[in-house]
């Protein structure tokens, strides 16, 4: 088994192995399905592969974060999680740090946001003997709403170094839509590949692009509670279903 | 005068910072260097005088939280503590505070608020929790030319003012400037990576009032507590029954020992907090069967306390044999005459004659079972370690 998968075996199967110390974006519009899927590499990374995994969360309180894994039926091994909660703060609300949280005084801070990833490296790297870890930024989109692309492209291009330097996988979610086309450009070059998503006819898509020698193709997919289930290919245009 | 309370910096910046100076603490990304700003601020409050923290990367209310987090309560120096409220504003929360800069991403309003505030306050301790943020904000080139206007001004009204900056890859214009140019004095503030950054450091790039000191020290953040420098392994050993578990046990906060039947058979280990220090201590066994696992605790130690029972100088031989063992010869060691309190015991200067060592080296009385001058001798050999600045 790779050390890092996505755990949705048909994407799995068409890039192969993930290598260490990857970076790479997902993005696609609002209302996607990228945030689940985001969640599921998480919980596949923490419970089938044994990672540690890191999520740098911007837009829900590290309670919200739990809450809905247990809504979802999927336990998580705390001790191979950390959050970094970057928004309790900010709406004024008590916030205390436990194993698994650690809590940055905003998104704005990036330096905080910085040093909490660190201590969770340096937690499961040198104290919890676990070498395979994941870091997970939920989202790019709030950091770069808060400060502006130059500040987060400086503060990714430390965390992107780090990562490989530390044979790592980086996930980092970005939303579609809400930035220049330059921007999102701009970030690219710090990835080594992306996970695209998106909705036509209200119907799912996601596709790998830059993990294997060309994109993969665009597979159809439905989300039921926290499961990803593929339903078939988009080839030359059309939709086929697999026969199940 | 002003001093960082931060343990040995005000040392090797010559006591403390001169009126009209200023000071930037250089911090690699990742490692945790905001620390030092507040703990110089509140160390400035506890000696009297007055403090403006300039909060850019969050509001003052999680600054005044994260002072109670390292147990410094500022609460009676409500006078005497200044907010320039520089966040609120970004996320669209009215401010508080007396001083706040509505546009924190216009360079024009950041300088009438700083510098309005510079000219009103009494000589001050004006710290900037995050001069990245303003400049990430603001722009590289702005920032710069208002940071010289904020020193200059702060000259002229005796503050010292001080700088948290995280240095993320800015232009190499940039970096360079803050790094030799800008301020009267730099404290790096970095991480020791190998894969992960496992360590952290300071040392003074410069200060222009005092002789620079090439020293690096380790350090680690305690909540309460604040900024204490780390001593990551101190090697206690000695003969058989000289007395090394009772001393790690009696320098120790918390200790453990490995014994059987009574006497150490692989290690004891304590830690130790004290007067700002923090150290890991490691105690040896003392039969000669066990000196290959001598060999191996030692590794890496950056330091020695070698113990020897003053009743007992037969044992001197195998002292010695041991600080050779543990190669202690390169490194800072003492040697403690221990048992001082039972009758026959030896003092401190016979025991160097019998030992025949050279002048520098210190041997100094303790008694372990009763604690009498264990804290004494850890400050000698923490002196040696960091150079005895």
């Amino acid at each position: 088994m790779s050390d890092f998968m996505f755990g949705i075996e048909e994407l799995d199967n068409a890039i192969g192995d993930i290598k260490k110390g990857s970076n790479i974006m997902i993005i696609g519009p609002p209302m996607s399905g990228k945030e689940i899927i985001l969640n599921h590499i998480m919980y596949y990374g923490a419970v089938k592969n044994d990672n540690a995994v890191i999520k740098v969360t911007t837009r829900h309180p590290a309670s919200h974060v739990f809450e809905w894994f247990e809504e979802n039926n999927r336990a998580l091994p705390l001790s191979k999680i950390g959050i970094i909660d970057c928004i309790t703060k900010t709406i004024g609300k008590e916030a205390v740090e436990a194993e698994h949280i650690k809590i940055a005084s905003s998104p704005v801070d990036l330096t905080g946001i910085g040093v909490k990833i660190s201590q969770f490296f340096e937690e499961f790297f040198m104290k919890k003997k676990l070498p395979k870890i994941q870091l997970h930024i939920d989202s790019l989109s709030t950091l770069m709403m808060y400060s502006n692309i130059q500040t987060v492209f400086r503060f990714l291009h430390v965390f992107t170094g780090r990562i490989k330097a530390a044979g790592a996988l980086g996930v980092y979610l970005v939303e579609d839509g809400m930035h220049d086309e330059k921007d999102i450009v701009t970030l690219k070059q710090l990835f080594d590949g992306m996970v695209e998503v998106k909705l036509e006819n209200d119907i799912n898509f996601v596709r790998v692009v830059g993990l294997s020698s060309k994109p993969t193709q665009w597979f159809e997919f439905e989300i039921n509670g926290a499961e990803i289930k593929i339903l078939g290919e988009k080839v030359n245009g059309k939709n086929r279903r697999s026969q199940t | 005068m002003v001093k960082t309370g931060v343990p040995r910096l005000d040392d090797l910046l010559g006591g403390d910072i001169p009126k009209g100076k200023s000071l930037v603490y250089y911090i690699q990304p990742g490692v945790e260097g905001e620390i030092f700003g507040l703990q110089t601020i509140y160390t400035t409050l506890i000696k009297s005088g007055n403090g403006v923290f300039i909060a850019s990367s969050t509001s003052p209310a999680v600054v005044r939280e994260q002072f109670r987090e390292f147990g410094w309560n500022v609460e009676p120096f409500k006078k005497k503590l200044t907010f320039v409220d520089a966040y609120n504003s970004l996320i669209g929360v009215p401010s508080e505070e007396k001083y706040a800069v509505l546009k924190p991403d216009n360079i024009e309003n950041f300088n009438e608020i700083i510098i309005k505030l510079l000219q009103e306050s009494p000589p001050s301790t004006i710290v900037f929790g995050s001069l990245s943020t303003i400049m990430d904000l603001c722009g590289e080139k702005e920032t710069i030319e208002a940071v010289r206007s904020w020193n200059k001004i702060a000259m002229l009204y005796d503050h010292v003012i001080v700088y948290n900056f995280t240095a993320w890859p800015y232009s190499e214009e940039t970096l360079d400037l803050i790094k030799n140019e800008l301020f009267n004095a730099v404290i790096s503030v970095g991480g020791i990576a190998e894969r992960v950054i496992f360590g952290q450091y300071f040392g003074i790039l410069k200060a222009d009032w005092t002789e620079k000191i090439r020293k690096s020290m380790l350090f680690r953040v305690f909540r309460p507590g604040g900024i204490k420098l780390f001593i990551p392994k101190i090697v206690v050993t000695g003969p058989f029954n000289a007395g090394k578990s009772t001393f790690v046990h009696s320098l120790s906060n918390r200790a453990i020992s490995v014994d059987r039947l009574g006497t150490t058979i692989a290690i004891d280990h304590g830690h130790v907090d004290y007067k700002g220090f923090s150290a890991d201590i490691f105690g040896t066994p003392g039969q000669e069967r066990f000196d290959p696992i001598i060999k191996l605790i030692s590794g890496e130690a950056m330091g020695i306390f070698l113990v020897v029972d003053s009743t007992n100088p037969e044992d001197f031989v195998r002292a010695k044999q041991m600080l050779k063992i543990t190669k202690s010869y390169g490194l800072p060691f003492i040697i403690l005459a221990n048992k001082q309190d039972l009758p026959g015991a030896l003092k401190p200067e016979e025991i160097k004659k019998l030992f025949n060592l050279p002048d520098d080296v210190q041997v100094l009385p303790v008694t372990a079972s009763n604690k009498t001058g264990v804290y004494e001798a850890f400050e000698v050999l923490i002196d040696k370690i960091t150079g005895g600045i």
